[in-house]
Parts: structure tokens; sequence; C-alpha cells
């Protein structure tokens, strides 16, 4: 059924540039109840009543496939995509209603499993190479928390609604599921790399998928859970003196509103400072700032790279997907200065 | 002059999916031309049609045209956007020229609903030095003082007053100790 209740009352409403126009007394009163039955209804149904938009008398299947590659400014080849966009649900479907009918049904369907496993693994290997070429400095754990969120369902179901999937999907759900679209998006990687090659994938994905990074702060995403210990353990590997937190500014101490600032010296060097309602958060913070500090991950960081400023490091990025980041157990600085970008 | 009074919703200005930042995507998914073959109040949509809209095609072609000749009915188009909105325009008694300025116009929006801009610019790291505090800039020694102090209680940019410049201009036109006169 291509029909369905969804419990928002955002689908359907369309935005009218108006106009002015005389309507008889009598067009507004009607107009207002059939409004109030029409809530009414929709609250006792669960929702309004949506289509699918392929239910809609002007739907062109392959107009729209073609416009959706040329949308995007990529070459696909016409059976990847369509493949791509096929789910195992659709053709059971199709083909259970078509046994009901008592039709043979020898359809030419493929579906989408493969090319999804496949996209999802290059999607992944592509976030990686260029969080490791971006992020030279940081931990391996930062990393992967990084393309974890780069690769949640969240994010690539709103990039895949966002590039018109949901209209072009062969699928049996409907509302389709967030999975739909995960799989959906993934296979349509799989498929442009099929077509295009691994280059244009890859700035394909750079291009949608790493650019949701922007306006996310990389410290919300991962923090280590004992920063003043990470602290000590890199300065020993490193061969510096343990570090030191001192009090350096203190206000309303009596008060609900305290605010302490704690800086970290390691050998009479100021490293960072951090502030806190306490003693003991100041210093914990003073210790992220510190770890901050020397991953390059501090407020004012170098702004990340997109689009065309990522022409000259794609040899780079290529480089670095197989090989991962220095892990946080083994981080000295020495080891990542080699690697500037 | 206040904004409360406006029915127009306002916000912050917004792109869906970070557009522009890695690759432009045209924001515009379908448009449909409803028209009438007859009646003269779409004599304007059926002339673009005839002649600019194989134009507009081809230049937007990561859009779907779709037409739909209705009898008796008066002419509007309706722009569907990667967002989900749609956008209704009757077109009845437009010219050619106005459709196509219309036509371009729902090509160049995204679907965020028409608002006031509270600000023309947005940002997401609107702090690179680090917001100001009472603390910045202040001397670390203003912890270990006893104030009044010589120096932390003065005016930081105290500057000369006059008497002193004067002093100093007056030592500057001093006739100089002939001993120590350069010789030219």
């Amino acid at each position: 059924m291509r029909n369905g209740r969804v419990g928002t009352s955002l689908s359907g409403a369309v935005n009218v540039i108006s106009k002015r126009n005389f309507k008889a007394h009598w067009v507004a009163p009607t107009l207002r109840e059939l409004q109030r039955r029409k809530v009414i209804e929709e609250d006792r149904n669960g929702g309004p009543k949506i289509f699918h938009r392929s239910t809609f008398l002007e739907w062109n299947y392959d107009a729209e496939i073609f416009a959706f590659s040329n949308r995007l400014g990529e070459k696909f080849n016409d059976s990847s995509l369509r493949a791509a966009l096929t789910h195992k649900s659709y053709i059971e479907r199709e083909t259970a209603r078509l046994s009901d009918i008592g039709v043979e049904s020898n359809l030419q369907f493929h579906d989408n499993e493969a090319l999804a496993k496949k996209g999802g693994e290059i999607m992944s290997k592509f976030i990686n190479g260029y969080l490791r070429a971006v992020f030279t400095q940081v931990p391996e754990e930062l990393i992967r928390a990084m393309h974890d969120f780069l690769t949640s369902n969240a994010t690539l179901e709103t990039v895949a609604k966002h590039i018109g999937l949901g209209d072009l999907m062969l699928c049996a759900d409907f509302p389709c599921k967030t999975e739909t679209y995960v799989k959906s998006f993934k296979a349509v990687v799989a498929a442009l790399a099929e077509s295009s090659g691994e280059e244009r994938a890859r700035i394909f994905v750079q291009d949608l998928v790493v650019t949701q990074l922007y306006g996310q702060d990389v410290n919300e995403l991962w923090n280590p859970v004992d920063p003043v210990g990470n602290l000590t353990a890199i300065l020993k590997r490193e061969g510096k003196a343990e570090p030191e937190f001192r009090l350096i500014r203190q206000a309303g101490s009596n008060s609900i509103l305290a605010v302490y600032y704690v800086g970290v010296y390691s050998d009479k060097n100021f490293i960072s400072e951090g502030a806190g309602e306490s003693l003991e958060v100041a210093k914990e913070m003073a210790a992220r700032e510190a770890l901050k500090k020397l991953f390059h991950t501090e407020d004012s960081m170098r702004a990340l790279p997109f689009g065309r400023q990522l022409k000259n490091i794609q040899s780079r990025i290529a480089q670095l997907e197989n090989q991962p980041n220095v892990p946080l157990s083994e981080w000295i600085s020495q080891k990542v200065m080699s690697a500037v970008h | 002059m206040s904004n409360s009074h406006l029915f127009l919703p306002s916000g912050f200005l917004r792109t869906p999916l970070q557009n522009g930042l890695g690759r432009y995507i045209p924001q515009l998914q379908r448009i449909t031309l409803k028209f009438c073959k007859n009646h003269g109040g779409s004599r304007g949509v059926r002339d673009f049609i005839e002649s600019d809209l194989m134009e507009f095609a081809k230049t937007n072609h990561g859009t779907v045209v779709y037409l739909k000749p209705r009898r008796h009915r008066s002419p509007c188009m309706v722009a569907e956007y990667l967002n989900g909105e749609r956008e209704y325009l009757s077109c009845h008694e437009f010219s050619r020229d106005e459709v196509h300025k219309w036509l371009s116009y729902m090509c160049t929006r995204s679907g965020i609903p028409v608002m006031r801009f509270r600000k023309y610019q947005h940002t997401d790291y609107p702090t690179v030095q680090g917001v100001w505090n009472p603390f910045t800039h202040q001397a670390p020694e203003i912890n270990v003082a006893e104030f009044p102090h010589g120096v932390l209680s003065k005016p930081i940019d105290h500057g000369q007053t006059a008497t002193e410049q004067l002093i100093e201009i007056f030592k500057k036109t001093q006739i100089e100790d002939p001993v120590n006169k350069p010789s030219n």
C-alpha cells in the first residue's frame, strides 16, 4: 500500500505565494468548519493520510532518476543505480503480488543488499582517510568516535532524505524506515564507485557525509575518561616532568557561582588552564584543555577543509585510509610531529 | 518600529545539509506546471512552454518538469523541494516573462519557508580566541598583590600628562654641549 498515516502534521503542508483576492462572505466560515472536521478525523485515525509521490499522476520514474544523477553532478550506470534503489522487501512483495494474480514472475530485479554492504565499507574507508589526513595529531579513539558519528543512522538518514532518495526508493515500507534510507544511501555510494570510479565516490562521500561534521564540536563526540591520568602518562612517555596543577584564579568561593581557574604546569612551563565550579572540576577541565592542545582540537583549531580545499590532500587521504592513527595508550608528540598537515 | 506585529516567522540564515560547503546541489526537486489548453488566462504559460521551457529544462537538468494540461482550470505552478516543502503559485493571467521570472525564483530557493532574517550572517564558531571573562588580560601578579599597589592600582593606559609633555619638549630644545656636537 503506497499510503499510510503519520503521527506529525508536517506532511502535505503547501506554502502558498499568496495574492490579493476577494472571496464571498461564506467561504471563510465554510473552510474553517471543514478544517475543524478534518483535524478531528485525523486525530482519530492517528495522523494525516500521506501518499507516496509515485501515486500522483505526474510521475515519471525514469525522469526522476535522470534528474537525481544530474542534481548530484555524477554519472551513474543505469542498472547500478536502479539496483541500488531497489530493496529486497519490494521484490518479495511484487513477486507475491504477481503470483497471487497467477502471473509467472520472471522479474529482472536486482536488490541492493550486496551494494549496500560494499557501500558501507568504502564509505567508512573514505571517512577514515579524511579524518586521519585532517586530524593528524589526534589519537585513534577520537577518529573512531567521529567516524561513528558520521556513519550513524541519524546522520545518514538526514543526508539520504535531503538528496531526494525518499521518492526514488522501491521498498515495501511506507513511510520508509531509517534502515531503508541508510541502506539505499550506502548502495548509491557503491553504485557510484562502480560507475564513475573510486575517486568520484570519495569526493561524493567527502562532499555529502563528511560535511556533516561542520558545526560539531569534536570534543563533545569523545573525551578520554581520565584526562589527568592520560596527561600524566603522555608527559611521562615524552620524558617531561609530571603535570603540576596550581590554582591561578578564583572568585566567589563561598557562593553558588564559584569559579576556580586551575593551570597545568610541567617543569614550571605553562601548558593550559581550565575553569570549573569546584577545584576538582577545574583540575579535570585543565587536563582536558592540555590534551586538546596536544591533539590540536582546541576551540581555536584550524577550520576543517571541504570541497575544493581538499584538492591537494586527496592523495594523502587515500594513503591514510588504511593507516590508523596512534592510539591513546601510545600517544606522544614526537610520533605525530612528522605528519603535519 | 518592531517586528512583533508581523505574522511572518523569523529565523537565522541556514541551508539544508550544509549545501555549498562540499558541493552545491540545486534544491528544486520537481516543478509541476498546470495550465488550460484553451482559456486565455493560461496564455502566458502556454507561450512559455512553447518557447522557453526546453532551455529551462536543459539548464536545470537536476529538476524534473511536469506539464499537466487541465481544461477549465486556472494555471498554477507547484514547486517541490528536497527537504519536502512545497510552494504553490497561481499563474493566472501571467505573461510569458513573468512565468519565466517566477520559475527562476523557484529554482534559486531552498525549501526553507520565507522568513524574516534576524541576521544576515551565521556562524557555528562565534569565538576563536575565547569569550572575554573578567580574568582575561589580568596580570597574574594580582593574585599575591597587596592593594593599593604601586603599579597595579594605576590605570593601564595612563599616558603622559600635558605638563610632562611640555617638560620633554623643553628638554629637547635645550642648547647642546658644544663638545658633543656632531662635526658637520
